[in-house]
């Protein structure tokens, strides 16, 4: 069995086409929320024009981090297969980092070490295996999606004025954590915080200012690559 | 662009023509996609008749757990109420959410005007996550399949750059678009994160302080002050 050399069979057709398979699931599930969401609004009498720009704002928005996850991708490609990478990443719940932490956990419990030139097929089969099951509870949360709603309208009796000063306090809590988690490492992070911080805020404000909600649809895109050219040149 | 604060869902319609088929399809993909989460190591079997022993799953199983199992409480407390029930089944099962999913989702509702928590934000929220999720799929296959390329045309400063700084760029703008609309709440969710922080405890459970502290703040300042979102 040591004969089988798993950096080749790691980029094999049937990982790709496992990965195919939940990509497409994703995207099916994604374009179904997104034509009921789109169809919804329209006939509440949303107009065409404002579905697009908030398509727009969302499509910018997400250029930065897809490509930040593209090029962080390289590591896992790297250290397993470009095929596993896609698999894990295109419909994959945790960073690249988490995946690079299950797999080592797992070659740890197949008594190997990942990364090491001694690593063999039976490391790669126990580290696709923890990699894969170790997002069950989210799988399994998203399952029960339509709990959360009840429990939610259990905790608030369905106030709307909660409603909102929940959604409202718990958006600012969680990026005051992860931007307080990132500044507090000082250097270029803390640059990057800052800058894109004040960048965000400006920007949104001139949208108002202006009367320009279209501007809207640019200012995160933008704040965060100012924040992370900030960053670098910091740092250097 | 149309005046949002004259557009109401009607709560009938948004549960019987929206939520039920949301859930339908949601739950159904949902589990689709767990089931197809042991694919890979089934066709593994098949290939080379290699399959990992119980020691080495339970082993393996429990390590991952010690890291994950904190997130999987934290992160639904965190983003339910912003992205709603169609982004929670997208970021449940797609990930990605702090990153990329809940900016997508707070941008697509800032345009629109609407706010979080209301029958009209979640609508919205849907359209954001699933864009989102449009733009990263094929760009990660894209991706993966042309690794080399990449690595030979982009230049190794800016790659560094995304590497390292992009991520705390992506929070700290988010985090600027937050406090602009959730002001009164800032101070209290500063000091939630920083404490905890400050005191090394186990993130995801740092997470869990800041959110849920911050809301109860924003609760107390309801019911005690009457001071609204």
């Amino acid at each position: 069995m040591e004969m089988v050399n798993w950096k080749e069979i790691a980029n094999g057709l049937w990982i790709w086409i496992c990965g195919g398979i939940t990509s497409g699931l994703g995207l099916y599930m994604a374009y179904y929320f997104y034509k009921r969401a789109v169809s919804f609004m329209h006939n509440s009498g949303v107009p065409k024009d404002v579905t697009r720009s908030m398509v727009r704002g969302a499509v910018i928005t997400a250029i930065g981090p897809v490509l930040s996850n593209v090029f962080i991708m390289i590591a896992l490609a790297v250290a397993i297969s470009p095929g596993l990478a896609f698999q894990r990443e295109g419909v994959g719940v945790g960073s690249v980092f988490t995946e690079l932490v299950q797999a080592s956990n797992a070659a740890i419990a197949a008594g190997e070490k990942f990364g090491d030139p001694s690593f063999t097929i039976k490391g790669f089969a126990a580290a696709i295996f923890i990699m894969n099951i170790a997002g069950w509870g989210w799988s399994v949360e998203a399952i029960c999606t339509r709990y959360l709603g009840k429990i939610r309208e259990k905790l608030t009796g369905g106030d709307p004025k909660l409603l909102a000063a929940i959604a409202a306090s718990s958006m600012v809590a969680v990026f005051s954590y992860y931007s307080v988690s990132n500044a507090i490492k000082g250097d270029g992070f803390l640059v990057a915080v800052i800058v894109s911080l004040l960048f965000s805020m400006f920007l949104f404000k001139l949208a108002d200012w202006m009367k320009r909600p279209h501007f809207k649809e640019w200012a995160l895109g933008i704040a965060m690559f100012v924040g992370m050219i900030a960053g670098k040149l910091y740092a250097g | 662009m149309a005046n949002f604060e004259e557009w109401h869902v009607d709560p009938a319609a948004f549960e019987r023509d929206y939520l039920k088929p949301i859930h339908r399809v949601g739950t159904i993909t949902s589990i689709l996609i767990f089931v197809a989460l042991f694919l890979p190591s089934i066709w593994l079997y098949f290939i080379t008749g290699v399959f990992p022993d119980w020691q080495t799953i339970l082993t393996g199983f429990g390590l991952a757990m010690t890291y994950a199992i904190p997130f999987y409480i934290s992160e639904p407390i965190a983003y339910y109420p912003i992205v709603g029930n169609a982004g929670w089944y997208l970021c449940g099962t797609i990930g990605n959410g702090s990153n990329l999913r809940v900016p997508c989702a707070a941008v697509a509702q800032e345009v629109a005007g609407v706010k979080e928590g209301t029958l009209e934000g979640e609508l919205v929220a849907a359209v954001g996550v699933s864009v989102s999720v449009f733009v990263s799929v094929p760009a990660i296959f894209f991706g993966a399949l042309l690794i080399n390329q990449i690595q030979q045309y982009f230049p190794a400063w800016l790659m560094d750059a995304f590497n390292r700084f992009l991520l705390p760029a992506v929070f700290g703008s988010v985090w600027g678009q937050f406090i602009l609309r959730g002001w009164k709440y800032a101070p209290f969710a500063f000091v939630l994160a920083l404490v905890p922080i400050l005191y090394k405890v186990h993130s995801a459970w740092a997470l869990v302080i800041c959110v849920l502290g911050t809301m109860f703040v924003s609760w107390a300042m309801l019911h005690f002050l009457k001071i609204e979102a």
